[in-house]
């Protein structure tokens, strides 16, 4: 999904920050405040939450910092769904996760794959 | 605690989201499909407790996750293998195995009831997360709406390419009432499809949150105030930090 977004909208992302987090290589505008909101969120520290929610919100505004929060939302329900229900990795994105893509973003490190594998 | 849900909340908050968390909490609190009123709120009670639970912080903290010995902070209100689904799902999903699974189903948790609980645990943290994202607590609980669950079994459930039993949208029929908008919808889509109405609760919760079904493969349009590929940083990145590898 990044990646097919990414490519239509010409930004740059290198698909290591998945997992190492973000740098420079990745162009996605406003993308340090957006990922630093869903960190903080995904953390659940209030304080860290607040700081990076006005950051977001100087740059973006209300609506922006809305559905910021509410996308970061929708991630900790399918994650839930997806490694309970132990829906197989392989089928993500209709299939199309191809084994380079999950080695690229670090995916192939994860617990799930290693005990796959 | 707040029992209307972004009540003082210091951004304005898009109706649909308001919406659908008022209809979500009415459907928690209603007898479902295996459990009763009552027993939904007692799982989201407990996926709660989760949240502070000490041994779900070793476990989480911990390099082999089933190698910790300990109990978990209990509500007391659930058996234990409703606790251990719970509390393992909020805390540490990305390293829940098939058979861990299979020793919770092996207690005393059939896997309806398990399924139901994991369509709980997602409802409850797409809501608790966007609410405390805001800077607002958690949404008090509502009464429990007495009443006799359906237990009603999809007949084309069967364990096939997940863990748990999914309705592929072949095998759907008119007694499972709506189930897909599409029969190409992904696996994620499926997941809960086992118990048809949690699945239809969850996605009523998920569609307002990050997209309808129609949008998710539309890459050139954005329906947010924020675009694609600012959405799908964000959703890669929060998915790495749960470890889903899916």
């Amino acid at each position: 999904m990044l990646r097919e977004s990414t490519q239509i909208a010409e930004n740059e992302v290198d698909l290591s920050d998945v997992v190492g987090g973000l740098s420079d290589a990745t162009n996605i505008p406003n993308a340090e405040a957006l990922v630093n909101f869903a960190e903080a969120i995904v953390g659940r520290e209030n304080d860290k939450i607040a700081k990076a929610r006005q950051v977001l919100f100087d740059e973006l505004g209300n609506d922006a910092t809305v559905d910021a929060a509410a996308t970061t939302s929708a991630f900790h329900g399918f994650v839930r769904i997806a490694d309970a229900i132990g829906i197989p990795y392989t089928t993500a994105a209709q299939g199309k996760d191809v084994p380079e893509i999950r080695e690229a973003a670090g995916v192939n490190n994860f617990y799930r794959v290693q005990e796959a594998n | 605690m707040s029992s209307t849900p972004f009540e003082n909340c210091a951004y304005e908050v898009r109706q649909d989201i308001v919406e659908t968390h008022k209809d979500a909490w009415g459907r928690i609190a209603s007898p479902g499909t295996w459990l009763d009123g009552a027993r939904r709120l007692a799982v989201v009670a407990e996926i709660r407790q989760a949240r502070s639970c000490d041994f779900c912080s070793e476990i989480k903290e911990a390099l082999s996750p089933y190698a910790v010995t300990g109990a978990h902070s209990v509500t007391g209100a659930l058996s234990d293998a409703e606790v251990e689904l719970i509390h393992r799902t909020v805390s540490d999903p990305g390293r829940l195995t098939e058979p861990w699974t299979a020793e919770v189903l092996d207690s005393d948790l059939t896997q309806g009831e398990f399924v139901e609980i994991v369509g709980i645990i997602a409802m409850v943290s797409v809501m608790d997360t966007c609410t405390m994202a805001l800077g607002l607590p958690d949404t008090d609980l509502p009464d429990a709406i007495a009443g006799e669950p359906t237990r009603y079994l999809p007949p084309g459930a069967k364990v096939n390419a997940a863990w748990l039993p999914i309705v592929e949208p072949e095998d759907a029929v008119e007694t499972d009432e709506p189930l897909y908008p599409s029969p190409k919808v992904g696996y994620i889509y499926r997941g809960l499809s086992m118990v048809p109405e949690s699945m239809r609760n969850y996605w009523a919760l998920a569609n307002t949150h990050y997209l309808p079904g129609e949008y998710v493969y539309q890459f050139d349009k954005s329906i947010r105030a924020i675009k694609r590929p600012q959405m799908e940083i964000i959703a890669a990145r929060v998915s790495a930090l749960h470890q889903c590898a899916y």
